[in-house]
């Protein structure tokens, strides 16, 4: 399982006036600006869970995964996952866990996949009949069969997706890190990995990370969300829940001449509020709907828990 | 250690690649090098109406710069900014994640690249010696794989070199300029740019106890069959030395330095 308490990571980065005056004057004198990234967070998460990490960009998200992964020390706080501390990089730990990050490649991009894939084996120390089992259940599940013989910057960046994921995944980790894993895909390739997160979850049954911001992707894979908001949990529980959470509220989406925009409105006002936007817009067309989950996730992020 | 010969056999396979990238650095690089310091030091010899200056020859000099460049990359293996760049770029976080040392790894990765410059510098001074000669002696074979050896060990002690500088991109984001200058310091003080011997006495004494000289000029000069026995262990004391006085500051950066790697871009 994975435990965090009273995690903290400050960041310590560097102003720059703009300009070319700003740049001579960072030469001599740089104004540092402490970041606090994490602000004393706390996690459980039980084997078998996929847990949704969902944030604005800089809200903490990457710099939580960096640290479980152990890329990253932390400020101050403990976690444990497997019952190692990841900063420490036992190689035992290090043997049951992956991070797939959508926007790097891990595999080496000179040569075909399968020249990576051979050298994982002997890193992982994965045994001959398991590596030829999960190659080619993974290549199959993915549908990359035909793809593993190519140098993998001749692929596309779907394929070269599913080629991370892949190698990440060839010696059936028990923790997985899954960084934007969709980032940049088209609309069948996301839709590839998520069926094939979603079959390989059930059946292998590892703990599971994933920060994305595509809400397909949390709302197919993820039964429990957290919230993070510069640098703190706003929300922790289950993806059903936060959709009760503004179940006396409809939206309104308004268009005018002007522009359009969404309006929340208790249930109890809906009339009243509909007609005194009626009346003082030149309103074209008017939509009254149930909240959707984007919609909660995101005012959530904008005003907390409390104001949603 | 069941991964080591796969790293080396998969960094072959990146230098085999790109057919031309590969020609280019096998001949052209060298036989371009070549022509240049022979040109000059032709003319100077013409110039100076000379058959000797400093001890050497012109036949021997050319030799000298057969040797030297190739022997120079022997060095310095991997690119440079093997590790700042992959720093920099965050590219580095996959040496974290793998269940290995990412010491080793890069240790690994950065000596197959000496051993393909090694193979290099062995046909380019064959075939110099067949072209010069018309053969070569049993003793100037051995004189060839004593110099290779000692370029090979000394591509680690300058491996350490390189790692306690790149480090440094742990706490200065870019550090490219200070490997730029220790390159031209160590190929400059390391007689790959002219030789020692053309050096003033007294910074050849300062420079024996430094590892430089023993990094270049020593290995090639042996394969020239210019270096005693006792001049070879003397050298490889020296260069032994550094080799432990590196590796420690090597360890004290890369503890401290960790904890400040972000791996930024991801």
């Amino acid at each position: 399982m994975i435990k965090v308490t009273g995690l903290r990571k400050t960041f310590t980065s560097h102003k720059k006036e703009p300009g070319l005056m700003g740049s001579v004057k960072a030469l001599v004198k740089r104004e540092a600006v402490l970041k606090e990234a994490l602000k004393s967070v706390n996690l459980e998460i039980q084997q078998g869970e996929i847990v949704g990490l969902i944030g604005a960009n800089g809200a903490g998200k990457t710099t939580l995964v960096k640290i479980l992964a152990g890329i990253v020390h932390p400020t101050s706080g403990d976690a444990t996952v497997l019952g190692f501390r990841p900063w420490e990089r036992d190689n035992n730990y290090r043997k049951q866990m992956c991070l797939i990050m959508g926007q790097k490649n891990q595999v080496w991009w000179d040569l075909p996949a399968l020249d990576s894939f051979l050298l994982l084996k002997e890193i992982y120390q994965i045994d001959d009949a398991r590596y030829k089992y999960n190659l080619a259940f993974l290549a199959e599940t993915l549908m990359v069969q035909d793809q593993l013989k190519t140098q993998v910057r001749k692929l596309s960046l779907g394929e070269r997706m599913k080629i991370e994921l892949m190698a990440a995944l060839l010696h059936d980790p028990k923790v997985i890190f899954l960084d934007e894993p969709t980032i940049g895909l088209d609309i069948s390739a996301q839709k590839a990995v998520r069926n094939f997160m979603k079959t390989y979850q059930r059946e292998k049954r590892p703990i599971t990370i994933l920060t994305s911001h595509y809400m397909e992707d949390i709302k197919e894979l993820c039964p429990r969300i957290v919230i993070i908001k510069e640098g703190s949990f706003v929300y922790d529980g289950s993806l059903s829940d936060v959709q009760k959470m503004l179940g006396d509220e409809k939206v309104l989406s308004v268009t005018t001449e002007e522009k359009t925009f969404k309006v929340h409105v208790p249930r109890a006002e809906l009339s009243v509020k509909t007609q005194e936007i009626l009346s003082s817009n030149n309103v074209i067309d008017l939509n009254i709907q149930d909240p959707s989950i984007e919609d909660i996730i995101e005012s959530i992020m904008r005003f907390g828990v409390g104001h949603s | 250690m069941n991964w080591w010969p796969h790293v080396v056999s998969l960094e072959f396979r990146k230098i085999l690649v790109f057919r031309t990238e590969f020609w280019v650095t096998f001949l052209g690089q060298s036989l371009v090098q070549l022509v240049i310091a022979r040109s000059l030091w032709t003319a100077i010899f013409e110039q100076q109406n000379v058959s000797e200056i400093n001890g050497f020859t012109l036949p021997m000099l050319t030799l000298y710069y057969v040797i030297v460049p190739i022997g120079s990359r022997i060095l310095t293996g991997e690119n440079l900014g093997f590790l700042s760049r992959e720093i920099y770029e965050g590219t580095f976080t996959r040496y974290l994640l793998y269940p290995l040392s990412w010491f080793q790894y890069k240790t690994l990765t950065y000596f197959t690249y000496s051993l393909f410059y090694a193979f290099q510098l062995m046909i380019f001074f064959v075939g110099y010696k067949f072209y010069l000669n018309g053969g070569m002696s049993l003793f100037e074979f051995g004189n060839l794989f004593l110099g290779i050896g000692l370029f090979l060990i000394s591509s680690l002690t300058y491996l350490l070199i390189s790692m306690a500088v790149e480090l440094l991109s742990l706490w200065a984001d870019n550090i490219w300029s200070l490997m730029v200058m220790l390159r031209f310091f160590s190929n400059f003080l390391g007689g790959a740019l002219i030789p020692l011997a053309f050096f003033p006495k007294e910074a050849q004494v300062i420079l024996s106890y430094t590892p430089f000289p023993n990094l270049i000029s020593l290995p090639a000069r042996t394969m020239m069959g210019l270096t005693s026995g006792q001049e070879i262990f003397q050298g490889l004391l020296v260069i032994g030395f550094w080799a432990v006085i590196l590796a420690l500051i090597v360890n004290l950066l890369w503890q401290r330095g960790q904890k400040k790697y972000t791996g930024v871009g991801i």
